[in-house]
């Protein structure tokens, strides 16, 4: 089935309450995420962005609230439904030893096939064109454990491409790569969001990489709000020393132009 | 994949040759041809040997292979742990529990009603392992830690019936616990045979769930999986299949834990629909070669398939370690 593009894919989260265990972690949320752009969650450790990225793909249930898709209830969704609009990548992903980057892009077909479905001409396309974009078509026939950590996070990337959702919500993408990989990774996400219409959120530590890259940035403190919209409204010295306790002076990346945080 | 499969059907088949051929009363290869074939006047003590005592004998520890050997590729999978085996589920643990109870409590329990006792222990423990381990959906970490306790219980509830039962009952309940295909009949060769087809075809066919829920719960679910639904519907094939296993044959240890790491092996982890074949034909090929083991090491003793089964299977695994530590894995 492919995704209705009169209506595309809109997320939102109204009065979202989601608790851990008996600690109410997030209360009263209400997000919506803009359509076709690259959004960034920041916020320090426990602000609980991985949560709300976790609650928002429908793998973990508000207590309260509710996230919408396309204006409807997720909860109401089956999950198969979810997964053929909204790609998830969680934090380190372990994939079975031995297996290649095809066959992991292969499971990212998985929501579009039915129990006794055949590969289908349409399956093969879509992974071909994931694993065209995130560049590792000459990889396909390697196996995971023989790649470097970031042809291994563009492999989890494909994967997630090859559901052919509109969304893609990806849980700290950068962590644990290098310069190299990070900036390859970044430039991969704003090729999606740009060339080809992909509404993306990312959980991100990297302030000044959430600034240079995202178009909407959402900044969390104790599961709460405390600013939202372009990085020029988000990022100032004073959001910073509220939500991360630290002192910096806002400037202009000189190659960018967009913000540039640097602790004082 | 192909020549794996032919490679392991013609062992298999050299393996049911050898097993109607050696025992007590060893055919030639040609006896045997003549007997199979009912040329050239064979004796018909011969004949009676083979297809009444040998043939059912092999075929059921065939059957039990399979059964082993498929329930053990499916917890592997839904477990995403390497030791995970069946036995996990406590099925072994509550199925000699049972088994126990009925020969010690019971005068001279028949056949049937032992079989039927293993097989309600077996599943009576996945039940409670799977109900305890839920809480408001369910973890493979959970099952296991809970499936450990629960069976320990049930082990010590063995331990107590066994310190106070009859001499001759204990020895007799130990006997079936070790795991044996010694009293084999055609019936229970035919009715074992219907039971598992459903079950075995059943696991085939979710090839691809097993496929994506060893990716872990989230990923499963990101994915689009409804991984709790899937995760219990593996556990009642599970059950169904070793439940029936350690019902006709008592605890055959190892091959259900061996068998779907050997297929990994040789066919790689990306499809179960790769490994299920496979790990069915290894699964049969440990149980029947460990029956011929069993009969010919120490004449005129029969050692338990069971008992070979551990003797040989530790060994392996270790080696199985061994070749993962050498960065074979």
């Amino acid at each position: 089935m492919a995704v209705d593009k009169e209506f595309p894919v809109k997320i939102a989260g109204k009065g979202v309450d989601i608790d851990y265990g008996p600690r109410r972690i997030v209360e009263k949320l209400d997000l919506e995420i803009p359509e076709r752009r690259f959004t960034a969650l920041i916020g320090p450790n426990g602000s609980g962005k991985s949560t709300i990225l976790r609650t928002f793909a429908a793998l973990m249930k508000p207590s309260g609230g509710s996230i919408l898709l396309d204006g409807r209830d997720v909860m109401e969704l089956s999950t198969r439904d979810v997964a053929r609009k909204v790609g998830v990548l969680l934090q380190g992903p372990v994939a079975p030893e031995g297996l290649t980057v095809a066959d992991l892009v292969r499971l990212g077909r998985y929501p579009h096939r039915s129990i006794f479905g055949r590969w289908s001409p349409e399956d093969q396309d879509a992974c071909d064109e994931a694993l065209m974009l995130t560049g590792l078509a000459d990889l396909s026939d390697r196996a995971l454990d023989s790649l470097s950590g970031g042809q291994r996070q563009r492999a989890w990337i494909a994967m997630t491409l090859a559901q052919q959702g509109e969304a893609i919500l990806l849980d700290e993408p950068t962590t644990y790569l290098d310069l190299e990989h990070q900036i390859e990774l970044m430039n991969l996400i704003t090729r999606l969001v740009a060339k080809h219409g992909k509404t993306v959120v990312a959980v991100l530590h990297d302030i000044n990489q959430a600034a240079r890259y995202a178009e909407h940035i959402v900044m969390l403190k104790d599961g709460r709000i405390t600013a939202a919209g372009g990085p020029e409204t988000v990022i100032s010295s004073e959001t910073i020393a509220d939500v991360f306790k630290v002192k910096t002076i806002v400037i202009r990346d000189p190659v960018a132009g967009t913000p540039l945080c640097i602790p004082l | 994949m192909m020549r794996i499969v032919i490679a392991l059907t013609l062992l298999l088949c050299l393996l049911v040759a050898a097993s109607l051929a050696f025992g007590d009363v060893a055919l030639t290869w040609r006896e045997l041809y003549h007997v199979a074939t009912g040329t050239d006047a064979p004796g018909p003590q011969d004949a009676m040997i083979v297809f009444d005592l040998r043939l059912p004998r092999t075929l059921l520890a065939l059957l039990v292979g399979v059964a082993l050997a498929t329930a053990g590729t499916i917890s592997l999978a839904i477990m995403r742990n390497p030791l995970a085996e069946p036995g996990v589920l406590g099925i072994n643990s509550g199925a000699a529990a049972a088994a126990m109870a009925v020969i010690v409590l019971m005068r001279d329990p028949p056949v049937v009603l032992l079989q039927v006792a293993g097989f309600s222990g077996a599943a009576a423990m996945a039940l409670a392992v799977y109900i305890l381990a839920w809480r408001g959906g369910t973890s493979s970490l959970r099952i296991i830690l809970i499936g450990i306790g629960l069976s320990s219980l049930a082990t010590a509830g063995t331990t107590f019936l066994s310190a106070f039962g009859d001499i001759g009952d204990v020895q007799r309940a130990m006997i079936w616990l070790a795991g044996s295909v010694y009293d084999a009949n055609m019936i229970k060769v035919r009715l074992l045979a219907l039971w598992l087809v459903i079950p075995v075809t059943l696991a085939f066919l979710a090839s691809r769930e097993l496929d994506v829920i060893r990716f872990g719960d989230s990923s499963a679910r990101s994915l689009g999986q409804p991984v709790d639904r899937v995760r219990g519907g593996m556990i009642v094939l599970v059950t169904v299949l070793s439940g029936a296993a350690v019902a006709v044959s008592g605890l055959i240890g190892f091959v259900g834990l061996v068998a779907p790491h050997i297929a990994r092996r040789l066919v790689g982890t990306a499809s179960h629909a790769r490994i299920f074949p496979v790990a069915a034909l290894v699964g049969a090929c440990l149980v029947v070669a460990a029956d011929i083991l069993g009969r010919i090491v120490l004449p005129p003793v029969q050692l338990p398939a069971g008992i070979v089964t551990g003797l040989v299977g530790a060994p392996f695994f270790a080696y199985l370690l061994w070749g993962r530590r050498n960065g074979r894995g």
